[in-house]
C-alpha cells in the first residue's frame, strides 16, 4: 500500500495563524491550510482538475497554480508562510493555466449531451486561446467491457487510478509507461473486461474529462422499440427517481417517479414496471432466507448479494465467501424473470416478444445482465445517464411531463423497495420483514438510523427470538475491504461496492457538489415515508405472485427463478 | 577505517558539527551543506532513519560516481557508516544505476567486509535501478527503493522520506568526502571531480579545484578544434567557453547556467548548437516521468519546435513560442527535471542565436 504522510499531520494540523498579502489586500488566514482552502473560503474561485476533496492532492495537472513569493506553485498542495505574497489572477499566472489546459487539450474535445464534466467549467474559466499545439494522442479505446476508455481523451490527472485503488480497494488500473507515452491502462495492456475490474464505475464519475463512459445500449434499445414485433418493458431502479431530474435542471435530490414513468412511456415503453416491486421479491426471499440459517443453523454472517460490483469483487478476491453469500438475485434481474414467466402468462404474451430493459444507476448491471445464470431475463440495461440522453435526443421536455403511475401488474412497491437505493437500505428493507416474519409482529420502529447517513460503515444490533442479531453495512470497495476484516462479529452484512450506496452507482448523473448523495440519500427516504405500505410482505402484488406462482419464500420455483450461484475468478 | 574510528571516538554531534565546520557540499548537482541536512535529519522525530547513497548518476556526461565505485568504493563506504553513526540509521541503501549492475558485484563484495570490520549494526542493501533518469530525484529515489513508480512529489525526504520517516539522500562522492573530510585536517573543501566529455581527445574524470582557469583545463582535454561551448549534463545549460576565465560557481551563474556535479561536454566550432539542443530534447522525451503536465506535454513539443527548425521550415515567431515553452516547463514542473528541462533552449538562444538564425535562413530539406 502506498503511504503518503501529510507533513505536520494534514488535515488535522494545528492552526497557524498568519497574516498573508493575498491578491493584493493583506488578510489573516490559517496557514495549515492548503492555499486551494484559503482561497475557498475567502471566496477566490481556482480551477482545479486533478485535485479530489478526499484524496491526497498529487497537484499532477498544474492548472491551479498561483504565484507566491515570485514563483508560481500549485494552490492545492502549497501552504502560505508568514507575509507571503499570494496573487491568484495576474497575467503571468492566467497564461501559465493557458499554457497548461492546451498542452494537456490541444484541440476541443467532443463532449456527451448530459454528462457535466468538471473540464467544460474550467474550459470556460481559464479561457481558450488558440495554441499552435499538434494532437499527440492516437490510442485505440478500450471497448467491450461495461465501462469503457478512450485514453485520448485522458489529460492523466490520476483521478481514476486513485479512487480505484484508496476508495475502491480494486487497483484494475494504474499508470503505464513514461513521459508523453505515459497512459492509464490495466495489468500489462490489458482490456477490462479480461482484468478484475468490478465495472463499479466510480471511475466514470470521477473523471473531470469524460474519457471514461458506460458502454452504451441506445442502439439497441432504440431497435427494440421501433420493433413493433416485440413489447418492450422498463423497469426503474430504486435511485433513478432520486437522481434523474438532476439532468433537466431540477436540482439535487428532487424525487421525480411520476415524471420518470411518463418520460419512458413518451419513449415508446409499452409497460413500465417498478424495480422497487423486485426490491420487495428479494427481501421476501432473503428474508426467509436468514431465517432458515438462523433457525436451522447455517453460516453467518450472511451477506446480501444485490450489488453486482460486489459480487464481482468477491468471486475475484474473496471467492472464500460462497458460503457465506445469499443466493438471491438482485431485485432486476428477479423482476425480469418474473416479467418473463409470470406476468407473461397472464397477459398472455410470448416470452420471446419481450424485451426487458432495465434503467439502473449502476454499470455493473450491464455485466450482471449478461451473466450465463440469469438467463437473459433482462435483455439491456441503460444508466440514468443513458435515459437522460435517450429523453433528450427524443426532444421530451422532461420538466413540463405530467406525473403518471407505474403499470400496476408490476408496479405496486413499498416503501422498504425504495430504500435499498441507500446505503444501509437493503438491511433495512430485511430487518422489517425478517423481525416481523420470526416474531410475528411489527418491529417497534420501522427506520432504522444507525443505518442512515454518508459513514462508510454503518452497524447495529436487534433481539430477534430472544437471540443477538448484530448487523452492518458498508459502500465503496475499500470499507467492504475493512468489513470483511471484522464481518464474523457480525451475522447480518449489506455490501454496497459505491460509496453511498446505489445513489452514488456509476450510471447515475456525475455531479460536483459535495453534498450530491446526501441530498439524493433524502429523497430515497421521503420516497420511503410518502408510501402507503412500508413492508415488503404487505406487497399485494408479492402476495399475488406468491398465491398465484410461486408458492411461497425459497420454494423449489423460487429457487430455480429467482436464485443464482457464483463463478471462482482469478485476478488477471 | 581510520575516518570512521575518529568518528566513534567523537559523540554524534560532534561529527555533524565537523562536517558543518569542514564546509561539505552536495556533489550531487544541488551543492546543499552536508552536515545542515545531517542535522535536520538527526532532529526530525522518528523511531527510525534512513540513508540513501545516490549511485544513480544519470546525468549525461557524468562518470564519475561510477569512478568512485569501481576504485575507490571503501571510503565511501566508511562515509555511509560515518552518516550511519552521526544520524542513527540503521538501514542503508545504495541506489545503483540499472546500467551499472555489472559493478553490483564486486561492490556487494566491499560492502560486506567493510560493514564486518566496522563492527557496526547497520546493513546495507544495494537496490538496482532499471535506467530511468528520473529516480536520481530525490523524492522519485525513494519511491523506487519502496518499489512503486519513480514519480517525484513535493515531500521533503530529510525529514519525510522512506516509509515516511527521516532519511538522508547523499550523492557518492559527498559520502567518500565525508570521510576524507573527517580525516584529513587540510581536506579542501574547494576540489571537485569534473567529468570532462565531447569534441576533445581526452576524455575522463579530473579533480581540479574550483578557481581552476579554464585555459588549464581546456589544455589537459586537447579539443581537436576551436571550442565554442560548454554544456553541463543536460540540464545545466550551455554556455561560451571563455579561455581566459577562472571557473566558478559564480562565473557559471551569470551566464544563466548550472553547474551541476561539474560534468562538462565540450562543444567545438564544426557543431550547431541547435543540433546540440535537439539531442537534449529528445533525452528529455524519454526520461520525463510523466506525471506533470507541462514536463510531460511540453517536453515532446520543445522536440517538435526543434524538428521544424532544423528541417529549414522554422520561422521567427516559433523562437518567441519556443522561449515562452520552455521557460513555462521550468516555471510549472513539479521536480528538477522539469524545471532544468529548459534550461539549454533558454541559454541556447541567449548564447547562441546565430546558430537558430543559420537553421532559419535554410531551405526546406526534402521531406
Amino acid at each position: 500500500m502506498k503511504i503518503r504522510i501529510e507533513p505536520d499531520g494534514g488535515k488535522d494540523a494545528a492552526p497557524r495563524p498568519m497574516e498573508i498579502t493575498l491578491d493584493g489586500a493583506g488578510v489573516q488566514v490559517d496557514g495549515s491550510k492548503t492555499l486551494l482552502d484559503i482561497c475557498k473560503e475567502k471566496g477566490i474561485k481556482i480551477p482545479t482538475l486533478c485535485y479530489h476533496a478526499s484524496l491526497f492532492p498529487e497537484s499532477r495537472c498544474r492548472i491551479c497554480m498561483v504565484e507566491m513569493d515570485g514563483k508560481l506553485v500549485p494552490a492545492c498542495s502549497t501552504r502560505p508562510r508568514q507575509g507571503s505574497v499570494v496573487n491568484t489572477s495576474n497575467e503571468r499566472v492566467k497564461r501559465a493555466r493557458q499554457l497548461n489546459i492546451n498542452l494537456m487539450i490541444p484541440k476541443p474535445q467532443s463532449c456527451s449531451v448530459t454528462d457535466d464534466n468538471e473540464i467544460c467549467g474550467v474550459y470556460n474559466e481559464v479561457g481558450i486561446e488558440f495554441t499552435r499545439f499538434e494532437v499527440l494522442k492516437n490510442y485505440k479505446p478500450d471497448l467491450g467491457s461495461s465501462v469503457i476508455r478512450d485514453n485520448n481523451k485522458c489529460i492523466n490527472c490520476g483521478r481514476c487510478v486513485k479512487v480505484c485503488a484508496e476508495i475502491q480497494g480494486v487497483y484494475a488500473i494504474d499508470f503505464s509507461s513514461r513521459g508523453y507515452s505515459e497512459h492509464v491502462s490495466p495489468y500489462g495492456g490489458k482490456h477490462l473486461a479480461d482484468v478484475a475490474c468490478i465495472r463499479c464505475g466510480q471511475c466514470i464519475l470521477n473523471c473531470p474529462v469524460g474519457a471514461i463512459s458506460e458502454r452504451s445500449h441506445i442502439e439497441e434499445v432504440r431497435e427494440a422499440l421501433a420493433d413493433d414485433s416485440k413489447v418492450v418493458v422498463a423497469q426503474t431502479a430504486p435511485s433513478i427517481r432520486a437522481a434523474l431530474g438532476e439532468l433537466f435542471g431540477m436540482g439535487a435530490g428532487a424525487l421525480v417517479t411520476g415524471k420518470m414513468v411518463s418520460s419512458l412511456r413518451r419513449l415508446g415503453f409499452d409497460y413500465v414496471f417498478d424495480v422497487n416491486l423486485g426490491a420487495d421479491m428479494t427481501i421476501m426471499e432473503e428474508a426467509s432466507e436468514f431465517l432458515r440459517r438462523f433457525e436451522r443453523g447455517g453460516t453467518f454472517p450472511m451477506i446480501t448479494t444485490c450489488c453486482p460490483a460486489w459480487i464481482l469483487m468477491m468471486e475475484h478476491f474473496f471467492p472464500d465467501l460462497f458460503p457465506h453469500m445469499s443466493t438471491c438475485k438482485s431485485p432486476h434481474e428477479m423482476l425480469g424473470m418474473l416479467t418473463k414467466t409470470y406476468w407473461a402468462k397472464k397477459a398472455g404474451i410470448k416470452p420471446k416478444d419481450i424485451v426487458v430493459v432495465s434503467i439502473m444507476p449502476c454499470t455493473a448491471k450491464k455485466f450482471e445482465s449478461t451473466r450465463d445464470e440469469m438467463a437473459s431475463a433482462v435483455d439491456y440495461v441503460l444508466t440514468t445517464r443513458e435515459l437522460g440522453r435517450l429523453i433528450k435526443m427524443n426532444k421530451v421536455d422532461f420538466a413540463k411531463l405530467p406525473d403518471e403511475n407505474f403499470d400496476p401488474a408490476l408496479g405496486v412497491s413499498t416503501g422498504a423497495g425504495a430504500v435499498f437505493g441507500a446505503s444501509g437500505g437493503v438491511m433495512e428493507a430485511a430487518l422489517r420483514t425478517a423481525y416481523e416474519f420470526a416474531e410475528g409482529k411489527a418491529v417497534s420502529r420501522l427506520e432504522f438510523d444507525q443505518l442512515r447517513g454518508m459513514k462508510g460503515i454503518k452497524e447495529g444490533s436487534i433481539q430477534i427470538k430472544g437471540k443477538e442479531v448484530k448487523f452492518a453495512c458498508a459502500s465503496g470497495g475499500m470499507n467492504i475491504r475493512k468489513l470483511l476484516e471484522v464481518k464474523d462479529d457480525y451475522q447480518f452484512i449489506e455490501m454496497m461496492a459505491c460509496p453511498g450506496g446505489c445513489i452514488g452507482g456509476g450510471g447515475q448523473p456525475i455531479y460536483q457538489a459535495p453534498d450530491t448523495l446526501q441530498k439524493r440519500a433524502e429523497a430515497i427516504y421521503l420516497a420511503d415515508r410518502q408510501l402507503p405500505l412500508r413492508r415488503s410482505h404487505e406487497n399485494p402484488v408479492v402476495k399475488r405472485i406468491y398465491s398465484e406462482f410461486l408458492d411461497h419464500p425459497g420454494s423449489e420455483k423460487a429457487e430455480m427463478l429467482l436464485h443464482t450461484s457464483y463463478t471462482r475468478r482469478d485476478r488477471f | 577505517m581510520y575516518a570512521l574510528d575518529k568518528a566513534k571516538a567523537m559523540q554524534p554531534e560532534e561529527v555533524i558539527a565537523l562536517i558543518e565546520k569542514k564546509g561539505l557540499v552536495g556533489r550531487g548537482g544541488a551543492a546543499y551543506p552536508t552536515g545542515r541536512k545531517w542535522r535536520a535529519c538527526r532532529a526530525a522525530q522518528a523511531d527510525e532513519r534512513f540513508i540513501i547513497c545516490n549511485a544513480d548518476e544519470g546525468e549525461p556526461g557524468t562518470f564519475k560516481d561510477k569512478f568512485i565505485i569501481m576504485h575507490n568504493p571503501r571510503t565511501m563506504v566508511e562515509g555511509m557508516l560515518i552518516c550511519a553513526y552521526a544520524i542513527g540509521a540503521k538501514r542503508a541503501f545504495i541506489y545503483l544505476r540499472g546500467e551499472y549492475g555489472y559493478l553490483r558485484e564486486r561492490l556487494q563484495e566491499h560492502v560486506d567486509d567493510v560493514v564486518a570490520k566496522s563492527g557496526m549494526d547497520v546493513s546495507i542493501e544495494i537496490v538496482r535501478g532499471a535506467g530511468a533518469y528520473v529516480c536520481g530525484e530525490k523524492t522519485a529515489i525513494v519511491q523506487s527503493i519502496m518499489g512503486f513508480r519513480g514519480c517525484p512529489d513535493d515531500s521533503h525526504p530529510t525529514v519525510h522520506g522512506l516509509w515516511g520517516k527521516p532519511t538522508v539522500i547523499n550523492n557518492v562522492e559527498t559520502l567518500t568526502c565525508a570521510a576524507q573530510a573527517m580525516l584529513y585536517d587540510d581536506w579542501n573543501p574547494d576540489m571537485r571531480m569534473f567529468s570532462l566529455s565531447g569534441n576533445i581527445t581526452n576524455p575522463g574524470v579530473y579533480e581540479f579545484p574550483l578557481g581552476v582557469k579554464m585555459s588549464t583545463v581546456v589544455d589537459i582535454a586537447r579539443p581537436k578544434n576551436r571550442l565554442k561551448a560548454m554544456s553541463f549534463g543536460c540540464f545545466g545549460g550551455i554556455m561560451p567557453v571563455d579561455y581566459g576565465a577562472s571557473i566558478t560557481s559564480d562565473m557559471i551563474c551569470k551566464e544563466n547556467c548550472q553547474h551541476g556535479a561539474y560534468s562538462v561536454i565540450f562543444i567545438d566550432e564544426k557543431q550547431n548548437i541547435v543540433d546540440i539542443s535537439y539531442s537534449i530534447a529528445k533525452f528529455y522525451t524519454y526520461e520525463s516521468c510523466g506525471k506533470c503536465t507541462p514536463c510531460r506535454e511540453g517536453t515532446i513539443r520543445v522536440l517538435d519546435f526543434l524538428k521544424k527548425i532544423r528541417s529549414g521550415k522554422g520561422e521567427v515567431k516559433d523562437l518567441a513560442d519556443l522561449k515562452e515553452l520552455a521557460r513555462h516547463i521550468q516555471d510549472t514542473s513539479i521536480c528538477g527535471l522539469g524545471q532544468s528541462a529548459g534550461n539549454h533552449i533558454l541559454t541556447g538562444l541567449e548564447h547562441f542565436m546565430p546558430d537558430y538564425i543559420e537553421y532559419l535562413k535554410k531551405k526546406p530539406t526534402k521531406a
